[in-house]
């Protein structure tokens, strides 16, 4: 029992620090994963206000981002949300895991620059769409996801990810 | 001129440290000699000396405005007030790892005098120390040198300190959370020194104890005075944002908590002697993990400073280095530390060792929240946010469990086991009144929610318990220790406080004209925007707002202002407070609108300063019981 213990005093912060080592070195490359265009899965969810949401809503290209008002890298990437809205870029937000009150009050301070959101407390849209945390953002074409970035949203990803995939689907279908 | 001479200093402090370590290598291979030990205490001293005046040298030249040092030049201002050109050193990177090494100096050298020549750990003690000194000064000066001058023109005006750290709770809050780090430098390197020496019946417990306790008292406070000020500078409202530097300085926190308790039970009754060498070294580990994760730029955060690869190898390579020597003589002489005793069921460091445990999934819970988003992001480039409901949902029960630990351990003994029924009678009071308390915040409150709920009773529990167990003490005339008494509660208002604020607290923004006036709610019945003005300051413009507010019947007048620097064009939001007994009125003036009026965020938070004060008790208690040591 003592040698396991030896060992494992002296093998973990070796693992700690090869781990940390490796993230140091890691150049952060931004993924441009490829994603497999699938519909948006089914859900019975209101918006914030306690709307109910059409399908047709997705019409047409839009973002759907995961948010939520304990996130602080939602409050970072909050401006640039707020510039893509401004250039009529059609944005839904997924309020994930939140208190509506919450919610809502971190939009009337911070400001709303979604069309509307919808209200996933218990983070069940979140996972049929494979959130893995907040943010995320879902680049939605015709009632169909062909994109998908964890993480902060910036004004780099955005040209780097989202508009190439824009132009194609606008070349598609003129 | 005199910033070389500073600079020369700390070079030839460096050599020193690394004749001491030389010398004691080649005094290692010839026959031992009396005079190593005096000789390598001279040195010692000297080398400390020297960093000790290079660092006056500098504050002289930060004070004197001596622009054609890069650091000052980037740092600070003329037009800044001496105080703030002092403090302006310690908020980015390099001046502020000066004054870590200056206090992690300035803690060795008191400690290595405080043993005596022939104390059998001084020399290993001495040795370990200078090792940590030097691999820290190289460190300095290879990647982050504070002496650097812009050569050959000096700049004609500093870039200026940040304005939200132009704040005296921030003047402090950093020199006061490096004192508490860095004094755990102590416990670390006498206890590596404990293990190499090797003779485990040698009392080690009573030499660091005092110093372990007044370095938890400089964390504490540093932890408080950074919460403090991010309460009423950042102008959100919060006190805690589970920001990853706030986790790494909470880790430590936890670890020396358990380690001041696992030190009494190894000191009294001989038991969890592994656990408290293991705590001990375990505490300056996280303090540097701390170091690193803010200093190697890996994560965004208020805090961090500018991003450098080679300063974060250094720090982990480094970091890891010492921690290896000393986790690896630990396991090494993990056979011969045996306790011969056995831990009694229901005695109290039976109960102090399942805080051991509860505190180490605590720091656990921690790291891995603070590490996931990292390796994620290392894996596939992706950021996301471990927020507040992951720690206060792995937080709550673990508070709920170390209550009752600390409730039962009460009237607990010193390896000797309670009997069950004797337990129940002494909890039995506590959990009916702190039942009590719980259902009458609820009929008073009317608000639920089973986190926060969690944290009251916790509080209450502890509360409670030691409050029975006091007038009980006081009735018979028994011993009652104080200190622990004061921090206890101190700990248990902390879980109240922090829970209270989380259910009663709320917001309201506000949209006014100057001149208008509305109604907030049934307390709040006028709130008025009476006047605005424009001030100009010696290095800021000021927007001054004049509220005027009835809450619960009493007229309050507040002053929001918003800052424009001039060094930087920074703005800033000066929050204007009003506190009562239970709470704080709290305003922010924020952007004016399109149409000329103003919006304000107006927070009523409850409980907030008590939060404060909770600490301020626990800080006390644990002084007191240093006082109460020495007479």
């Amino acid at each position: 029992m003592n040698r396991v213990f030896s060992l494992l005093l002296i093998l973990l912060p070796v693992l700690i620090l090869i781990i940390y080592g490796k993230i140091l070195l890691t150049s952060q490359e931004d993924v441009t994963a490829l994603y497999d265009p699938k519909p948006i899965p089914q859900f019975q969810l209101l918006t914030l206000q306690g709307q109910e949401i059409l399908p047709t809503e997705f019409d047409g290209i839009s973002l759907l981002n995961v948010w939520a008002s304990w996130c602080i890298t939602c409050l970072v990437e909050h401006p640039f949300l707020t510039k893509l809205s401004q250039n009529n870029i059609n944005l839904i937000g997924l309020n994930y895991k939140d208190s509506k009150s919450n919610a809502q009050q971190w939009l009337k301070k911070r400001g709303d620059p979604y069309k509307f959101s919808i209200h996933d407390p218990r983070g069940d849209l979140a996972f049929d769409l494979g959130v893995t945390g907040a943010p995320e953002t879902f680049l939605v074409a015709n009632q169909e996801i062909i994109g998908h970035i964890q993480g902060e949203l910036n004004q780099e990803k955005w040209e780097s990810i989202f508009v190439p995939l824009i132009r194609s689907i606008e070349a598609q279908n003129p | 001129m005199l910033v070389e001479i500073a600079h020369f200093l700390t070079v030839t402090s460096a050599v020193i440290l690394l004749l001491i370590l030389f010398l004691n290598v080649f005094f290692s291979f010839a026959k031992p000699h009396a005079n190593q030990i005096v000789l390598s205490n001279k040195l010692f001293n000297q080398a400390c000396f020297l960093i000790f005046i290079s660092f006056g040298l500098y504050v002289y030249l930060a004070a004197i405005d001596d622009f054609s040092i890069t650091y000052i030049a980037n740092h600070s201002n003329s037009q800044l007030p001496v105080f703030y050109k002092i403090t302006s050193i310690w908020s980015a990177h390099e001046g502020s790892m000066f004054l870590w090494i200056v206090f992690l100096t300035l803690w060795s050298v008191l400690f290595v005098n405080f043993l005596s020549l022939a104390h059998p750990l001084k020399k290993g003690t001495l040795l370990m120390l200078t090792l940590i000194i030097l691999g820290f000064l190289l460190f300095l000066l290879v990647t982050s040198n504070p002496f650097d001058r812009i050569l050959p023109f000096a700049a004609g005006e500093g870039a200026d300190i940040n304005p939200v750290l132009q704040d005296p709770a921030l003047a402090i809050h950093p020199p006061m959370l490096y004192l508490g780090y860095v004094g755990f430098v102590i416990s670390f390197s006498f206890i590596t020194a404990y293990l190499f020496y090797g003779d485990f019946n040698y009392p080690w417990e009573k030499d660091i104890q005092t110093w372990s306790l007044v370095a938890w008292i400089f964390l504490t406070i540093g932890i408080t005075l950074g919460s403090w000020w991010a309460y009423y500078e950042l102008g959100w409202g919060g006190y805690w944002f589970w920001d990853p530097v706030e986790n790494v300085a909470l880790m430590p926190w936890l670890a020396a908590t358990a380690f001041m308790h696992s030190l009494f039970a190894s000191s009294k009754s001989g038991v969890l002697k592994t656990w408290t060498l293991f705590l001990g070294i375990m505490i300056f580990t996280l303090s540097l993990f701390g170091a690193f994760i803010v200093r190697s730029g890996i994560i965004d955060s208020v805090h961090s400073f500018a991003n450098d690869p080679q300063r974060g190898m250094y720090l982990l390579g480094f970091s890891g280095f010492i921690t290896i020597i000393a986790l690896a003589v630990l396991a090494y002489r993990l056979p011969q530390l045996q306790s011969s005793k056995l831990i009694v069921a229901g005695s109290k460091e039976s109960f102090l060792s399942m805080n051991n445990i509860l505190m180490l999934t605590a720091i656990f819970s921690i790291f891995l929240g603070v590490t996931y988003p990292l390796i994620l992001e290392s894996l596939n480039g992706n950021k996301v946010s471990i927020g507040p409901p992951y720690y206060n949902t792995i937080f709550s029960p673990l508070i709920l469990i170390t209550s009752i630990f600390m409730m039962a351990s009460i009237d607990g003994l010193w390896q000797r086991g309670m009997q069950l029924r004797k337990l129940y009678i002494s909890i039995a009071p506590t959990l009916f009144v702190s039942g009590l308390g719980v259902y009458g915040i609820w009929h008073f409150t009317q608000i639920f929610s089973i986190l926060a709920y969690v944290g009251i009773l916790s509080g209450l529990l502890i509360i409670v318990s030691y409050s029975l167990k006091t007038v009980s003490a006081l009735r018979d005339k028994t011993y009652l220790n104080k200190g622990s008494l004061l921090a206890h509660v101190g700990l248990g208002l902390l879980f109240f406080s922090i829970s209270m604020n989380s259910i009663l607290s709320y917001q309201k923004n506000i949209n006014l004209f100057v001149g208008g006036e509305q109604v907030i709610n049934s307390k709040i019945p006028q709130f008025q925007f009476v006047d605005l003005q424009k001030i100009k300051a010696s290095n800021h413009d000021v927007i001054s707002a004049t509220i005027f507010l009835i809450h619960d019947d009493k007229p309050i007048y507040l002053n929001p202002e918003k800052r424009k620097y001039f060094a930087r064009g920074q703005i800033t939001s000066e929050t204007a407070i009003h506190a009562s007994f239970l709470k704080d009125t709290y305003l922010t003036i924020g952007d004016q609108l399109e149409d000329g009026s103003w919006t304000f965020s107006l927070q009523i938070n409850y409980f907030v300063k008590w939060i404060w004060f909770s600490s301020a008790l626990m800080a006390a208690g644990i002084a007191m019981t240093i006082f109460k040591k020495k007479i």
